[in-house]
């Protein structure tokens, strides 16, 4: 990707850039470095909104409201909001990613009262996780099928939809409120809900095979892994938002910016490759090749009709929905694993295995708290 | 003096690549499981046993290997007495039969996955000749024993094989003397096959039961792609520990259980399966 994006660039502005890839780790302990003696030869950084929130606290990054107006984009308010730090826009959205649900259109059939397709499509108030248990359990009754899915094999995604989906959803938090009432009365839901999900989704890593072989009609999963399916059958499928909770609707946005360090030795320069790597046309490539959405709302209007509009309007029509509690995954470093850990092993135990919803948070709350504490960060 | 060095000199390839490639990473296994923070510790131990999933990977483990292997050496020995009589087509059953040991145990596992998914082969088969309505469950925390069953399944048709031409190599090596003498003496065909070939196949019946006990105790890719972690195995966990939460002493303590539990079930297989030539006891 970066060999077909950046030859443009450079006939374009005569610029030449090196790009080097670096791990996490790798690129706070250089900046540390260099931004303590002064020597900067960094001039951009691209990073997800965990590190780049950490570089901003420890006041690595230029404030980017200073540079010139970049024209002819309109930035996702949400997104900016994020990248404004205490006053500061410490970097430029630049790609994002997230989880959706997908419907195969024949399950619209089967709607249960009070909700409409419009509803679900759209995401409004009347789409919700109970009107989601309603919808799956009278798919089951009519068409004795279990056909609600998700990702909840050994290397699926289904760990992001407990903590950044459901958790926020009724209790307003991924994190904080681990053991509270609502957090019990979600695992309670979910457990209910769960006699109405295929059961092989405890096997599925992605959803896209289940939904073309029609062993689900509804599922959940990351936007790429389901890319497939939609591409291999567009008219059959319809990307629509999450459904809402008590507290909103909980989704997990995965945003990566640009941010230039202070001190870096050609800003100008830098603030040129933004300028070129924002632009609706190289947003719409970046999507096409790799699956990252645009963070320009022009971008997403010039995706051509298909199945990549029909994933981008989904995307689109759920960061509008007026009730989005949009989440980031925590940047808990090397105890990221471990955090996904828990959540993993509380629907073993509930779900799965039937235990006591509270005991098993209770016993598992300190030690969330403590990766938290771990990795020096509040809980979210 | 040349000819004192010489077989050292010879083997010491051989040991340098042990000491390399098993000995090192050995070595680091068990400084990375039994320190923690730099000190020499029982917390990762601690920590694996603590693992809700420990005691049912040991648990699976060792019940997989229980039905797999015992079936696996039955049905290869049928299928070598079958092979050592000669019949039309003999080779072509022969490579058939031998394919599967080519295949790795996660193709293996995608595989009979494909095949038996709900919206699989065999169920599609089985709908369509009318033999049953709804689709027979073969994956999914709830149907953990059809998924049990799916892994042996799976484990008898690939890795089959290897048991098999370990035991038709050990049979065609029976001198066919042994047999007409027995004839000659009036043993029927039960009677050959109790006091003759079985006694003098033990010592490739212990080599295929070695190598395939030492398999059986780091099954895993198949186990994966059949039943995710619904069913633990120790290699599993051990991988999971590693790659999903980067604990590498924990991970470390898994690999470990699976060495000791290789060695005591090696060592018992020696010591039970004494396997004298008939030709040199005494």
């Amino acid at each position: 990707m970066i060999q077909t994006l950046l030859p443009p660039f450079k006939k374009e502005t005569g610029i030449s850039v090196d790009f080097v890839p670096m791990s996490y780790t790798d690129i706070s302990t250089k900046l540390a470095a260099e931004e303590k003696t002064g020597k900067v030869d960094i001039d951009l950084i691209g990073d997800l909104h965990g590190g780049m929130d950490y570089y901003a606290s420890q006041g690595w990054l230029m404030d980017l409201n200073n540079m010139p107006k970049l024209k002819g984009r309109t930035f996702i308010p949400t997104f900016i909001k994020y990248a404004t730090i205490n006053g500061k826009l410490v970097y430029i959205p630049w790609m994002s990613a997230t989880y959706v649900m997908v419907v195969n259109k024949k399950a619209f059939q089967y709607l249960p009262s009070g909700l409409t397709e419009e509803d679900v499509i759209k995401g409004t108030s009347k789409w919700t996780y109970q009107a989601l248990l309603e919808w799956a359990k009278n798919i089951y009754q009519k068409t004795g099928k279990k056909l609600l899915g998700f990702p909840a094999g050994a290397n699926g995604l289904f760990v992001r939809f407990l903590h950044g989906y459901l958790y926020p959803s009724f209790t307003g938090y991924e994190a904080k409120e681990f053991n509270s009432t609502q957090a019990v009365q979600m695992w309670d839901y979910l457990k209910q809900l769960w006699q109405y999900v295929n059961p092989a989704s405890t096997t599925w890593d992605a959803m896209s095979d289940p939904l073309l072989t029609g062993q689900v009609w509804i599922a959940w999963d990351h936007t790429a892994r389901i890319k497939n399916a939609i591409e291999t059958k567009p008219n059959d499928f319809v990307v629509v938002p999450v459904p809402r909770g008590p507290k909103g609707r909980g989704f997990i946005v995965v945003l990566a910016g640009l941010a230039i360090p202070k001190g870096a030795p050609n800003p100008q320069a830098a603030w040129k490759l933004i300028d070129y790597l924002t632009k609706p046309s190289t947003q719409v490539e970046v999507l096409k090749n790799v699956g990252f959405f645009p963070t320009v709302e022009e971008a997403t209007n010039a995706i051509p009709n298909g199945p990549l509009k029909i994933l981008a309007e989904g995307v689109k029509a759920q960061e509008s929905t007026s009730d989005a509690l949009i989440v980031m995954i925590p940047n808990l470093g090397k105890n990221s694993g471990a955090f996904k850990n828990i959540y993993k092993e509380a629907f073993r135990e509930i779900v799965l295995q039937g235990k006591n919803p509270q005991t098993v948070l209770n016993k598992l709350a300190p030690q969330l708290a403590k990766l938290f504490k771990e990795a020096g960060i509040p809980e979210v | 003096m040349k000819s004192k060095y010489l077989p050292y000199l010879l083997i010491l390839p051989a040991i340098v690549y042990l000491l390399f490639f098993i000995g090192y990473p050995l070595v680091q296994a068990i400084i990375l499981a039994f320190t923690h923070n730099g000190h020499l510790s029982l917390y990762n131990f601690r920590s694996a046993l603590a693992t809700p999933t420990f005691i049912p990977a040991f648990k699976y483990t060792l019940a997989l290997a229980a039905v797999i292997i015992p079936t696996q050496l039955f049905l290869a020995l049928i299928l070598s007495l079958i092979m050592t009589r000669t019949f039309k087509g003999k080779d072509m059953v022969l490579y058939a039969l031998i394919i599967p040991l080519t295949i790795s145990d996660v193709a293996g596992g995608l595989i009979w996955y494909t095949l038996l998914s709900d919206a699989g082969f065999l169920n599609k088969l089985l709908i369509n000749i009318g033999l049953i309505s709804q689709p027979i469950h073969f994956f999914g925390y709830q149907y953990r024993n059809m998924e049990f069953l799916a892994i042996v399944l799976e484990e008898l048709w690939r890795s089959t094989a290897i048991v098999f031409v370990i035991i038709l190599a050990g049979m065609q090596m029976i001198s066919k003397e042994y047999i007409e003498a027995a004839e000659v003496f009036g043993a029927g065909y039960w009677t050959r096959l109790r006091k003759i070939i079985i006694p003098m196949l033990k010592p490739s019946i212990q080599s295929a039961l070695i190598i395939r006990t030492l398999f059986a105790m780091q099954i895993f890719g198949a186990v994966w792609m059949l039943a995710g972690r619904d069913i633990p195995v120790l290699a599993g966990e051990g991988y999971y520990q590693l790659t999903f939460i980067r604990n590498y002493g924990v991970a470390s303590i898994y690999a470990l259980a699976i060495a000791a539990l290789s060695i005591v079930l090696g060592a018992l297989y020696v010591k039970f399966l004494k396997a004298p030539y008939l030709e040199v006891s005494r």
